[in-house]
């Protein structure tokens, strides 16, 4: 998830489904500075990362904010504050064996 | 380090929203110790370099204990950035505070943090309530907010 929202064209994909709604390939890349197989590309990362989904309608596939997305943000989250507390913990441990 | 903790089986305490992210941690220190070095002391251990806004930019983290006292990342350069605002002040026993690095105070989310003796020390519990909130009940706003959430943070990091 970190990496596929780590470049910036990608996060503006993102950015573009979460405030426009449902898009195809061409709407996303009308909205970018970008070439349409560029496009593609970028959504197949997020596809991959369970972060956009796309559904067939007739020939052309609507691409989405996957709904998992939620589920990824949540342990981003969790894992953002094990670190924290993993990094609390060891200075508390410092800071008992100094004092004893 | 980390283990998940049953709220239920504090006495008192409501549950969290089955969404609620809990962590739990045991530390060697009496709760005053432990609450000290979470709160005025937080810039000696917080992993500042990837858990900031300003990454290696990021050389300071600090905690106006008080109500309505700020927590203010500050960077290299000397600006600052606002992750949240005290809501409760217990020492040595609990604090609050909202929650919302790299994002306006319209997107908090919450975070409770108590701390309580134990035979070894104290167990300290952070409790993350609020990041799935619905806005006005629509799904699609909740997941929007996720998102702004995410990109919010990502974006910040980017700039």
């Amino acid at each position: 998830m970190l990496d596929a929202l780590g470049d910036p064209t990608r996060r503006r994909i993102v950015e573009l489904l979460a405030t426009s709604g449902p898009l195809s390939v061409g709407e996303v890349a009308a909205g970018l500075p970008v070439s349409r197989p560029a496009v593609s590309q970028h959504l197949r990362v997020l596809a991959s990362s369970g972060l956009v989904t796309h559904d067939a309608v007739g020939t052309r596939n609507i691409y989405r904010l996957d709904d998992r997305g939620a589920e990824a943000l949540r342990g981003w989250l969790d894992e953002f504050w094990s670190a924290a507390l993993s990094r609390f913990a060891e200075a508390a441990e410092r800071e008992s064996k100094e004092s004893s | 380090m980390n283990e998940d903790v049953i709220m239920d089986d504090i006495p008192g305490e409501p549950a969290p929203p089955a969404d609620a992210i809990v962590k739990t941690v045991h530390v060697p220190l009496a709760p005053d110790r432990a609450f000290e070095l979470f709160t005025a002391r937080i810039a000696e251990w917080w992993p500042l370099a990837t858990h900031s806004a300003g990454h290696e930019d990021a050389v300071d983290l600090a905690i106006d204990g008080r109500v309505g006292g700020l927590i203010v990342e500050t960077l290299r350069d000397g600006s600052t950035s606002v992750w949240g605002t005290i809501t409760g002040w217990q020492p040595p026993h609990a604090l609050a505070f909202t929650w919302h690095p790299a994002l306006g105070p319209e997107e908090a989310t919450q975070v409770a943090v108590a701390f309580a003796a134990d035979a070894a020390g104290c167990a300290l519990t952070l409790v993350h309530t609020g990041w799935a909130k619905r806005r006005d009940g629509d799904v699609r706003d909740r997941y929007v907010t996720g998102w702004e959430f995410v990109l919010g943070r990502f974006v910040a990091a980017a700039a």
